[in-house]
């Protein structure tokens, strides 16, 4: 990707016409450089008791059904303001497109959108969302500080956590032991063919995920807190090396390379497997196969030496700088936010809470057994570098490190195209 | 055009200008409907294209010239793009041409059935592409899917293979799937191009003593490369631009990234407008010189043909 990224060289003439050309496009656009997030008002936190009318929250597909269900939960707590949900895309990335379909064409039609934790950055630079610091500063004491996190960018806080997601290793307890670090882990996995390991391989965002949560384990990161490019390190080469030793020696199948997490759940449930790397939401569909009662779930292991890590997903709450019910929105994220209501998402929904007390509760922990290796990967876990550019970073780290797994590249290559391209993303325009 | 043919001499009469005028006046509202239709988004995607998109700040731009397009072509993920969808586009159209034309010689003969044979192969062609590729997807998984399993059954080599993992045989499979669905396609356009074919020629050739297959190679093959050469044209306009069998098989992994992926990217994913359009533009002009040089080349064989008929 790195060539298409512009070094930036322009001649004078070319600086001219392009300072007309921007002229006339902010002009156009009634906005924008200058004013873009000066001229987003700040949600207030006290605005929330007042409000009335309704508020529209739009996102993807409500496959657990939470969504809707906050929405109607809010509507007959609330009394006064009245909240439904639209589905405006099947998939993630359709959730994306359209969001930013409306978000760039000033529609009012949604007031709040769901948005995916690595969307903040590319969303508030953008100046589509109204700045939520004030409201997160006063519910901040009962949120999980990892998914607070998520919504940071430029010392500003733009959404609120609703729920999280960190990725989990189920094991077959028959077979291989619970792993305390990725290196017993593989260790265990490549002792017999019914031992390994599977987890997304594929050439796409989930990649990135698992090798972030090895990297972040092993010590390594992607941006310092500077914002600088970070990855071109020992850790990096190690845990490069590490993932194709892994293919090589029996760890991992080398099937793994086309697995995303449904293929990868498919192919554990086989029963040819002992370890899986995946989200929460595979321990209700393992029960419901014949491997019910016999595997166990583990947070992320550690990295020898290292620490336990992972990478957070899960969805946050941004108001839309277009709403017009910017009070109702801000009644509806500080509902959606409270410990009490966190116990439902867990309890009614199946989703990760962000209230750290939800996970200790014994109605969710009935329903939900492995709630206290989840709250351990949650708490543990680190964002994915926070730049408005992050697809393009995403982009180079997953290539780069399937060219490694595939074997078509070096690990030296690969880490050295990776920070190349990252310093590129990071310059574009 | 006849309007001007139907005037006797050099001479122009004033019923004729008046004429010529109400012609441009009658046709003027179609033009114009055309050039909106077809020219104002693709100067839209060129003045898109000359301009670079602040991916950092709302609604900043800047004119930037051809620069997007010298990134682009000096670019080797762009040159790998255009390389593999060369050779997909290659591989798929050829083996459907063949496999084409076959199923229409098949189609073309007199049996029980024939008009609900017709129907029934066509099914492929009227599934979304996108749900035969993930169909394609589960079929090649390694350990569960059905070929790899029927292969191992078999004992036959590539029931061990990660099919999509590599890139000679996740190539293969994107060009399987595409076969598969678009042959019929061709059979379409190939059996209608069989049956403008007079039965006197087979009955000549008959009476002369012409065998089946040099029937086969001297009178159906020369009298069918007006339809095949259509179906060409169509099949490889399509698979240039092909862009979902590998974002849903491979998501453009071992080197199966095609030139509108690449576009999709960067327009989409990474919100380069600039850059992703001026890949769109290279993809549609690739796709235009292709279509002129097989249009110059049907044209002179449509033109030999009608010689040959003579």
């Amino acid at each position: 990707m790195k060539v298409f990224i512009s070094a930036g060289r322009r001649r004078l003439a070319l600086n001219a016409a392009a300072a007309v050309m921007a002229g006339s496009m902010l002009a156009a656009c009634g906005g924008g450089a200058s004013s873009q997030n000066n001229g987003v008002a700040a949600a207030d936190p006290a605005a929330g008791k007042d409000a009335t009318g309704s508020i529209n929250i739009c996102g993807g597909k409500d496959a657990s059904g939470i969504y809707k269900g906050t929405a109607e939960a809010f509507t007959k707590a609330h009394g006064k303001v009245m909240a439904k949900y639209t589905e405006i895309g099947a998939t993630t990335d359709e959730a994306r497109t359209q969001a930013v379909q409306r978000l760039e064409g000033k529609s009012d039609e949604c007031d709040i959108f769901l948005t995916d934790v690595i969307w903040t950055s590319e969303f508030a630079s953008q100046g589509w969302l109204v700045d939520q610091s004030k409201l997160v500063e006063a519910n901040k004491d009962h949120l999980i500080p990892s998914t607070v996190e998520t919504t940071k960018y430029e010392d500003k806080y733009w959404a609120s956590p609703f729920f999280t997601n960190a990725g989990l290793i189920y094991y077959q307890k028959d077979k291989v032991a619970k792993p305390e670090t990725w290196q017993q882990l593989y260790a265990e996995a490549a002792k017999a063919p019914g031992n390994s390991f599977v987890y997304q391989g594929k050439q796409y965002e989930g990649l990135t995920v698992n090798f972030l949560e090895m990297l972040y384990s092993a010590g390594g990161e992607v941006l310092d807190s500077n914002g600088e490019v970070k990855i071109d390190s020992p850790q990096t080469r190690e845990v490069l090396d590490f993932m194709v030793k892994g293919l090589k020696d029996g760890s991992a199948d080398r099937a793994v390379l086309t697995y995303n997490e449904d293929p990868a759940r498919l192919a554990y449930e086989s029963g040819n497997d002992g370890y899986q790397r995946n989200w929460p939401h595979v321990y209700r569909l393992l029960n419901e196969t014949k491997l019910k009662g016999t595997f166990g779930v583990a947070p992320l292991p550690t990295w020898e030496g290292g620490k336990a890590s992972g990478v957070l997903g899960g969805w946050n709450l941004a108001i839309s700088a277009h709403s017009k019910n910017q009070a109702g929105a801000v009644a509806f994220i500080d509902f959606a936010t409270t410990p009490e209501w966190q116990k439902h998402v867990a309890m009614d929904f199946s989703q990760a809470p962000v209230n750290e007390a939800a996970y200790s509760d014994a109605a969710v922990v009935a329903k939900m057994p492995f709630a206290k290796e989840l709250l351990a990967s949650v708490k543990g876990a680190k964002p994915r570098p926070i730049s408005p550019v992050y697809p393009q970073i995403s982009q180079a780290i997953y290539k780069n490190v399937y060219a490694v797994l595939s074997g078509t590249a070096s690990t030296e290559d690969a880490v050295k195209s990776m920070a190349e391209e990252i310093t590129a993303a990071k310059k574009s325009f | 055009m006849s309007i001007k043919s139907l005037s006797p001499g050099r001479g122009v009469s004033t019923r004729d200008r008046a004429e010529r005028r109400l012609a441009v006046r009658m046709t003027a509202p179609s033009l114009i409907l055309m050039a909106l239709v077809a020219a104002v988004p693709i100067g839209y995607a060129v003045w898109l294209s000359l301009n670079q998109y602040s991916v950092r700040t709302a609604g900043l731009s800047r004119f930037v010239g051809l620069e997007n397009y010298t990134t682009a072509l000096a670019s080797p993920d762009w040159w790998a793009a255009f390389g593999q969808t060369f050779l997909f586009a290659g591989l798929s159209v050829s083996l459907e041409l063949v496999l084409g034309t076959a199923m229409a010689l098949l189609l073309n003969l007199a049996f029980k059935g024939r008009a609900l044979l017709r129907t029934v192969v066509l099914l492929p062609y009227a599934i979304i592409t996108v749900v035969s590729a993930i169909t394609w997807q589960t079929m090649f998984q390694p350990n569960l899917g059905l070929v790899t399993n029927v292969l191992s059954a078999l004992g036959l080599p590539g029931g061990d293979v990660v099919w999509l993992g590599e890139h000679g045989y996740a190539m293969a499979v994107i060009v399987l799937a595409d076969v598969w669905k678009t042959t019929p396609f061709a059979a379409l356009i190939i059996l209608a191009g069989l049956q403008v074919i007079p039965a006197e020629t087979y009955e000549a050739a008959e009476l002369d003593g012409a065998g089946k297959w040099q029937t086969f190679l001297h009178i159906t093959l020369p009298l069918l490369r007006p339809a095949i050469v259509l179906a060409a044209i169509f099949r490889t306009m399509d698979a240039l631009r092909v862009f979902d069998l590998p974002f849903v098989l491979t998501r453009g992994a071992n080197g199966t990234e095609s030139m509108s992926m690449l576009a999709y990217t960067q327009l989409r994913e990474n919100r380069l407008v600039g850059e992703g359009s001026a890949l769109s533009i290279l993809t549609f002009l690739t796709v235009m010189v292709v279509s002129v040089i097989y249009i110059r080349f049907a044209g002179g064989n449509i033109r030999d043909v009608a010689k040959e008929e003579q």
